[in-house]
């Protein structure tokens, strides 16, 4: 049998070992000799559990001409059996610790045998898990282990079952984290509720699942996983437990998720009992009572338990009732009597009394806009008006003060002021006198025009000559503002133009003999207009004196 | 008792007898040359060397108002720069020979002749002269930018006190000669004083317009 377990053992030691070693990128294409390969593994590892499961139909996993589903089914008709006869050793063991080291003996003979294996399976497990993170996805909802492992198959045809399955727990899951658990606890949390729940298989199965997973991780992980779920529904008979698993649940501590330090098997049950101890020690005492209480009880009913549950709930209310109320209950409340920002966390409700901002948004603006818009067409604008003061008198005249040198002499400044003074009637007109005459001249100018242009029958005042001063512009320039034609004709007569003798010579063109000519005729007027003087001066004076030259 | 009886009856007596006493004298107003005794008055009057070449040009013009209306002999000397000033035998009048010599003087100040012409027309009319220095000690550059003040751009401040206060002024350096009447030689007087103690021309002729205007409608 050695020999022949040897050598199948070498040669199921050969299959694995060439699953392990092909690619990661081979096993995403199906390949008919990698699936040969693994069924053939499968097939090895059913037949290895055959020895364990007495009551299983199966004597060997049938895998020619079956396909993934049936396979599957196979191993599972094995392992249901198996899972709940695993179950039963572990709660013997939790009862019985010492009986655990009869295993040990027993089990070292074979662990070799496993431990090869499951080292296999690890290193396959680990490739595996590498390429099914895809599937994880799927997976995180905490299905069961059958959709599980359909979904799968459904994602790699012909791939190992089992690593398959392993790889996919190996993608999210690790020693902490275990969906099924979760999903477990969940379910267990709600069963609680309800009281129909006895938590004792788990606590057991937990302590169970520590021990198997320190040595063999792989391997019995499935059927942990089975384990679970039977446990789920199947039937707990150990009522005291439950209220310390809850207790141990309310204090978990680092242990309790990533195990301790010191991995030590056969210990994990009594540790977890001595937690169970510590943990009671640790809770409030009303709890402590009720798990005293509940312990010392047989079953509540349910009845007991709402009434429990009741009890709690108004022990709290009268707590509540008699403790200082909360500051946002108390009336008036100044900041020093509330914790500091206390009122920033508060829902405070207060009165404005101030109208809010106007919100500026593009339609208030336009509104605006066109507001202004129509004033500015209309013309009505909110000036303020000065209010026009009555006139209480005559506006005075003011006087011009004239800047330029004064034509008249003193004489006849003094002159006109007494003979307006003497004889308003004839004195000659003023300065604002002339300006009004100026200024009537104008506006009869102006109501001629005027009338010219508004009455049918109009008849034009006559004309009064008067002397006027001919400009010398050419006539048509003066008669028409636009010419035609250029016209020289000039409106002064040509002795109008110049009135002279013919010596219009310069003098550079003057001969020696005419400028000489020209020089005696002006000392000849000069001496004329002298004479004309100093005769003037001779008469009047007397021959003494000198005479002006 | 007696003696008021005494007092009345005698003007009674007086008045019985008013054909004894002698008729009041009745005497004529003197002459120009009987007054100082019958003598000759003169006027000199001293010509300055900046008025010598105009009044050589304006001579005919003083000349005749002069000898004509005012019946005042009038001659030059030459030799002393000074123009002499005589009544005649018919003068009519003893002030005339002041108006002449008013009249020279004011033209020897600066004045025109026209405006000089008035003292002769008129007897209201007076030259007042004073100084910068009167008014305010100015020297240098304030100085000359006083008498600038006075004058204004183009002289037009000064014509603008003329106007508004029927005066002449005349600006010699540091003299101010101002001929008119006497009222309006103070408003004239208060207007250049005040432009010389440094107010500026708008406010001066602001006051002027006020003053002007009151002194119109007084009349």
């Amino acid at each position: 049998m050695a020999t022949k377990s040897e050598a199948s053992l070498n040669l199921d030691l050969d299959l694995l070992h060439r699953l392990k070693s092909t690619e990661p990128p081979v096993w995403l294409a199906p390949r008919a000799e990698l699936s040969e390969t693994a069924r053939k593994a499968s097939k090895i590892i059913f037949s290895y559990l055959r020895t364990y499961a007495p009551k299983s139909p199966l004597d060997q996993l049938l895998i020619e001409g079956f396909d993934a589903e049936q396979i599957w089914q196979q191993i599972d008709l094995q392992s249901q059996p198996l899972l709940s006869s695993l179950k039963r050793e572990v709660k013997k063991f939790e009862k019985k610790p010492e009986e655990i080291g009869k295993i040990r003996e027993v089990l070292e003979g074979e662990k070799k045998v496993v431990e090869s294996v499951g080292k296999v399976l690890e290193g396959e497990r680990r490739v595996l898990a590498e390429e099914s993170d895809d599937f994880d996805e799927d997976l995180d909802d905490g299905l069961d282990d059958d959709d599980e492992e359909e979904e799968e198959e459904e994602g790699s045809e012909g791939e190992e079952e089992k690593k398959g399955k392993g790889g996919a727990e190996g993608g999210i899951e690790d020693e902490f984290l275990k969906i099924n658990e979760l999903q477990e606890y969940l379910e267990e949390d709600e069963a609680r509720e309800y009281g129909l729940k006895k938590d004792s298989n788990d606590s057991r199965k937990k302590g169970g699942r520590r021990v198997l997973d320190n040595e063999e991780d792989e391997d019995e992980d499935e059927e942990d996983e089975d384990e679970e779920e039977l446990g789920v529904f199947g039937d707990s008979d150990d009522n005291e437990e439950e209220d310390e698993h809850r207790q141990k649940l309310e204090n978990a501590g680092y242990e309790d998720f990533f195990g301790s330090k010191r991995k030590k098997a056969p210990k994990k049950n009594l540790k977890s009992i001595e937690e169970l101890e510590e943990d009671s020690g640790l809770d409030d005492e009303e709890d402590e009572d009720e798990a005293v209480e509940t312990k010392k009880n047989d079953n509540l009913s349910t009845h007991e338990k709402q009434s429990e549950q009741l009890r709690a709930e108004i022990e709290k209310m009268e707590k509540a009732n008699l403790d200082p109320k909360t500051w946002t209950m108390q009336g008036e409340v100044t900041a020093a009597q509330r914790p500091k920002n206390s009122a920033l966390e508060v829902d405070l409700d207060f009165q404005h009394n101030v109208r809010p901002a106007p919100v500026i948004t593009e339609e208030f603006t336009a509104s605006l806009e066109e507001m202004i818009k129509k004033r500015i067409i209309e013309g009505q604008f909110d000036d303020v008006e000065k209010a026009a003061s009555l006139p209480s008198k005559a506006p005075r005249e003011l006087k011009e003060l004239d800047e330029n040198k004064s034509k008249k002499g003193l004489a006849e400044v003094y002159e006109e002021e007494y003979v307006q003074k003497t004889n308003p009637a004839a004195a000659p007109l003023t300065f604002s006198d002339e300006q009004k005459k100026e200024a009537s001249m104008l506006f009869k100018k102006l109501c001629l025009k005027l009338d010219a242009l508004s009455h049918f029958h109009f008849t034009p005042k006559p004309v009064i000559e008067d002397m006027s001063i001919q400009a010398n512009v050419p006539a048509l320039a003066m008669e028409e503002i636009a010419p035609v034609a250029v016209s020289d004709a000039a409106m002064l007569a040509p002795e109008e133009v110049f009135a002279g003798r013919g010596d219009v010579k310069e003098e550079a063109e003057l001969t020696k003999a005419e400028r000489k000519r020209r020089r005696a005729t002006e000392a000849t007027k000069r001496m004329t207009a002298k004479k004309a003087r100093d005769n003037t001066l001779l008469n009047d004076n007397d021959g003494d004196y000198l005479i002006f030259s | 008792m007696q003696s008021s009886m005494d007092v009345e009856t005698v003007p009674s007596q007086l008045q019985n007898e008013s054909g004894s006493l002698p008729p009041k004298p009745l005497f004529e107003p003197l002459k120009a040359h009987e007054m100082s005794d019958g003598r000759v008055q003169f006027r000199k009057v001293n010509v300055p060397p900046h008025r010598y070449s105009p009044l050589k040009k304006i001579w005919m013009e003083i000349y005749t108002p002069i000898y004509e209306q005012m019946k005042i002999d009038i001659r030059m000397n030459l030799k002393a720069r000074r123009v002499e000033l005589k009544t005649r035998a018919d003068t009519p009048d003893i002030s005339n020979l002041q108006k002449c010599a008013d009249f020279v003087h004011a033209f020897m100040l600066g004045f025109d002749v026209i405006d000089a012409i008035a003292l002769l027309r008129l007897d209201e009319l007076y030259i007042e002269s004073f100084e910068i220095k009167d008014v305010k000690t100015l020297r240098g550059e304030h100085l000359s930018r006083a008498i600038g003040r006075l004058s204004g751009k183009g002289g037009k401040t000064k014509f603008a006190i003329e106007n508004a206060t029927k005066t002449r002024i005349v600006i010699a350096d540091s003299k101010i000669h101002i001929l008119g009447s006497f009222a309006n030689i103070k408003i004239a007087r208060d207007s250049l004083c005040s432009l010389i103690l440094g107010s500026p021309a708008g406010k001066v002729y602001s006051k002027l317009r006020a003053v002007t205007a009151r002194l119109a409608e007084r009349f």
